[in-house]
C-alpha cells in the first residue's frame, strides 16, 4: 500500500530513544525498495497504456493519468522516508565518533546494530577528524571551558594493561590504581567510561 | 527544504484526511471499498496528507476538515484547553492544523490552535518547573509530540540550572554509552 512500508521505517527510527540507535532494519528497508520497483513498473505500464491509445503523456489528464501521478508521488515518498531513516543514523553515528573517542572500538551493544556502510562511514569520519586536527595542531576534542588545573586525578576502572603512552610519561593503568594525569590525556578515557575522576 | 529529513516532519505528514475526488485514477489500490483498481469520480476516500496535499494542488481532489478538528474537539478546547487530551486526536495536532489549514479554506482552525496552544503553554511550564514526579505523569500523556519536547527542554534546563549551583563533576560519560543495552541475540 502507498508509503505504509516506508511510514513503519520511519517510526521504527523514531521510536527507539533519542540519541540511540536501534538494529538496522534491514528487513523493512528492502521492503520499501521492492515497493519502489512495483510503483515504478505500475507507473511504466500505464504511461505505455496510455502512449498506446495515442494521447500526449503531458496534457492528457484522464484516469491513467492520475493513477500515474499517484505511482509517481508514491515513490518519491518512498524515497524521502528512506533517506530520512539513513540520514538520521547517520547523523547519530557522527556524534558517536564525537564523543567516545576517535577510531577507538566501539562497546560491542553499539557495533552490532550498525550497518556495514555505518560502520565504514564511522571510521571514514574519525579519520578525517584526526587528520583535521593534526593538521591544525588542535586537539577539538577536550572539553571547551579551560579548567582550573592542568592536571586531574583519576582513578582506573578497567584494566587497560600496561604500557600506555600518555603525552608525558607511560603508565601503568592496572584496575583501581590511582593516577595525576594531564586534563587532555584523561579526558577520552574519562568519556569511554574507563576512569573515574576526582 | 530544512524538512525534508526531519522525522516529525515526515510522521506529520502520514495523518489522514478525508478526500472526494474530482477525477477518476486509474490503477491504484487505493481505495480499499472498490472492487477493481481504480477510484470513481466523487469517491470519499481517507488519504495520508502527503497524497492529498499534491492531488489538492493539481485539482484532483478537494479536502475536508479531518475528524480531529471536529466541533466536539472545539467545544472541549474552549470548556478548558489544559485537560484536552490532544495526543489521542493526533501526536502532532499542530502541525498537521498548521498544514491543513490554508488547504481546507477553514479560518476557525488557525484561531483554534493558537487559543489551544497558548493556555496549555502556561500549564506545560508550570508543570515543568514545580515537578513532582507522580502527579504529572497522567498530564504528559495529554500532550502532542511539540508540548513534550517543550516540557523536556523545560526539565532539562531546570536540571542543569540545579546541578549548576550544586557544583557537579565536569567531566562524565559519554551519554552515548549510559544505558544498559540489550545485545541482540
Amino acid at each position: 500500500m502507498h508509503g505504509r512500508k516506508a511510514y513503519q521505517l520511519v517510526k521504527d527510527f523514531a521510536s527507539g530513544e533519542k540519541g540511540h540507535l536501534k538494529s538496522f532494519n534491514n528487513e523493512l528497508f528492502d521492503r520499501v525498495i521492492e515497493e519502489c520497483n512495483e510503483h515504478h513498473n505500475a507507473l511504466q505500464s500505464l504511461i505505455r497504456k496510455m502512449q498506446e491509445e495515442g494521447l500526449e503523456v503531458q496534457t492528457a489528464k484522464n484516469a491513467d493519468h492520475y493513477g500515474a501521478l499517484i505511482h509517481h508521488l508514491s515513490l518519491i515518498r518512498n524515497k524521502r522516508c528512506l533517506m530520512a531513516y539513513v540520514y538520521n543514523r547517520a547523523e547519530i553515528v557522527r556524534e558517536l565518533a564525537w564523543n567516545v573517542g576517535l577510531l577507538h572500538e566501539l562497546p560491542h551493544e553499539i557495533q552490532e546494530k550498525l550497518n556495514e556502510t555505518e560502520e565504514q562511514y564511522f571510521k571514514d569520519h574519525s579519520k578525517s577528524l584526526k587528520l583535521y586536527m593534526s593538521q591544525m595542531n588542535l586537539d577539538v576534542n577536550v572539553d571547551m571551558v579551560p579548567p582550573k588545573d592542568p592536571y586531574i586525578k583519576v582513578r582506573v576502572l578497567e584494566d587497560l594493561g600496561s604500557g600506555i603512552i600518555l603525552s608525558d610519561k607511560t603508565a601503568n593503568f592496572a584496575r583501581h590504581s590511582m593516577h595525576f594525569l594531564k586534563r587532555t590525556d584523561a579526558e577520552q578515557y574519562i568519556s569511554r567510561d574507563k576512569d573515574v575522576s576526582y | 527544504m530544512a524538512n525534508y529529513y526531519n522525522i516529525d516532519d515526515i510522521l506529520t505528514e502520514e495523518e489522514f484526511v478525508p478526500v472526494v475526488f474530482h477525477k477518476a485514477a486509474n490503477g491504484v489500490l487505493i481505495d480499499p471499498s472498490s472492487e477493481t483498481n481504480s477510484v470513481e469520480q466523487g469517491a470519499k476516500v481517507e488519504l495520508p496528507l502527503w497524497l492529498a496535499q499534491e492531488l489538492c494542488l493539481r485539482q484532483a481532489v478537494s479536502i475536508s476538515a479531518p475528524a480531529c478538528f471536529n466541533q466536539k474537539t472545539r467545544l472541549e478546547i474552549q470548556a478548558d484547553a489544559a485537560c484536552v487530551d490532544l495526543r489521542s486526536r493526533s501526536p502532532y495536532f499542530y502541525e498537521f492544523g498548521c498544514k491543513i489549514a490554508p488547504l481546507v479554506g477553514d479560518k476557525t482552525v488557525e484561531v483554534l490552535l493558537l487559543s489551544a496552544f497558548k493556555i496549555r503553554y502556561k500549564e506545560i511550564l508550570t508543570k515543568a518547573y514545580t515537578a513532582a514526579h507522580t502527579s504529572t505523569l497522567k498530564f504528559l500523556t495529554l500532550l502532542t509530540k511539540e508540548e513534550t519536547n517543550l516540557y523536556e527542554a523545560a526539565q532539562s534546563s531546570m536540571a542543569a540550572f540545579k546541578k549548576w549551583r550544586k557544583g557537579g563533576p565536569r567531566l562524565q560519560r559519554a551519554s552515548v554509552l549510559g544505558r544498559k543495552r540489550k545485545p541482540i541475540e
